[in-house]
């Protein structure tokens, strides 16, 4: 019955590491000059550690298709509602 | 839920099927969560494009290493609980006990800090409606960022605090051995909800703290 393998704790564990490390480089990337690139370079790290979490630590990998779909659905609900806001706003 | 509890209820063939089916009922809270977060969020997105130079001028007066050290906390005590879960799938009671109780603590540390950091942005004037004073140009836009930075933060605190209220109550279930290698289903989805709470604070930190730092 329980015949799928679970992640094994050493895969936590690199993940972890992994954000504190994206933590650490987002919040120097804040400080350094960018100008307009300072945002995306920061939303990318946010969407890589979010990626990683979901898809190691919420067994996202592995999960049921019906499972992976909701969790797109919800994202890509979230980036029609905001991009679509935004042509609102910025072609007025 | 003591005597009911076996490995799977009548109305699914096995224990599998029973899992995946709580995985997508979860998933689905999760999704309906990333919606009500996403509109937070575009609200965010409309007013800082509208108003840049105010956003960033208030950005750089939310209080940057509590918020570091929070964000740390929450990526840690998503660890605690990712091997909590691994304790439950391999029937490890004390082990699950040990770990959930490390997340609740992590997850405590979070709330403190966050109310040390409210307590700090009130002296600094800077709560909207109870006390805000602001010299510089554009207040009224470096308050609107403030009703923001307030809203997002505080419906996020309280869904760690309802996170904490249940991984509290399934660390006295397993305490109880409620839970076995074939049933552990609310440790799993309990698990998977609070992953997802650190994932939007994943998004929450940079939007509201790292504006225009340099």
């Amino acid at each position: 019955m329980t015949n799928h393998t679970y992640t094994r704790p050493r895969v936590y564990v690199l993940v972890w590491l992994t954000l504190l490390a994206l933590l650490a480089v987002t919040v120097a990337t804040a400080f350094l000059p960018l100008g307009w690139a300072n945002t995306p370079v920061n939303l990318a790290i946010s969407v890589t550690q979010a990626a990683l979490v979901m898809l190691f630590s919420m067994h996202l990998r592995a999960a049921h298709p019906l499972v992976k779909i909701i969790a797109v659905i919800g994202f890509f609900g979230i980036g029609i509602l905001i991009i679509l806001s935004l042509f609102d706003v910025l072609t007025r | 839920m003591a005597e009911g509890v076996t490995a799977c209820a009548p109305q699914f063939d096995d224990a599998e099927q029973q899992r995946t089916a709580s995985n997508l009922g979860i998933w689905i809270f999760l999704a309906t969560e990333i919606l009500f977060f996403g509109v937070l969020f575009a609200a965010y997105a409309i007013t800082r494009v509208r108003y840049p130079e105010a956003f960033a001028a208030a950005s750089r007066l939310t209080n940057l290493p509590l918020a570091g050290t929070n964000t740390a906390i929450l990526v840690t005590s998503s660890l605690t609980m990712a091997l909590g879960v691994h304790a439950a799938q391999h029937g490890a009671r004390r082990a699950i006990v040990g770990w959930l109780s490390v997340t609740v603590a992590l997850g405590c540390a979070f709330l403190a800090i966050k109310a040390v950091e409210y307590r700090l942005d009130y002296l600094e004037h800077l709560v909207p409606s109870l006390d805000f004073r602001y010299a510089g140009p554009q207040a009224d836009q470096v308050e609107l960022f403030f009703y923001m930075y307030f809203f997002i933060t505080g419906v996020h605190a309280l869904h760690v605090l309802i996170g904490i209220g249940c991984i509290a109550t399934i660390a006295v279930m397993a305490s109880r051995d409620t839970f076995s290698p074939d049933y552990f289903t609310p440790v799993d989805v309990t698990g998977l909800y609070w992953h997802l709470v650190d994932v939007i604070w994943l998004f929450v930190f940079p939007v509201l703290y790292l504006i225009s730092r340099s």
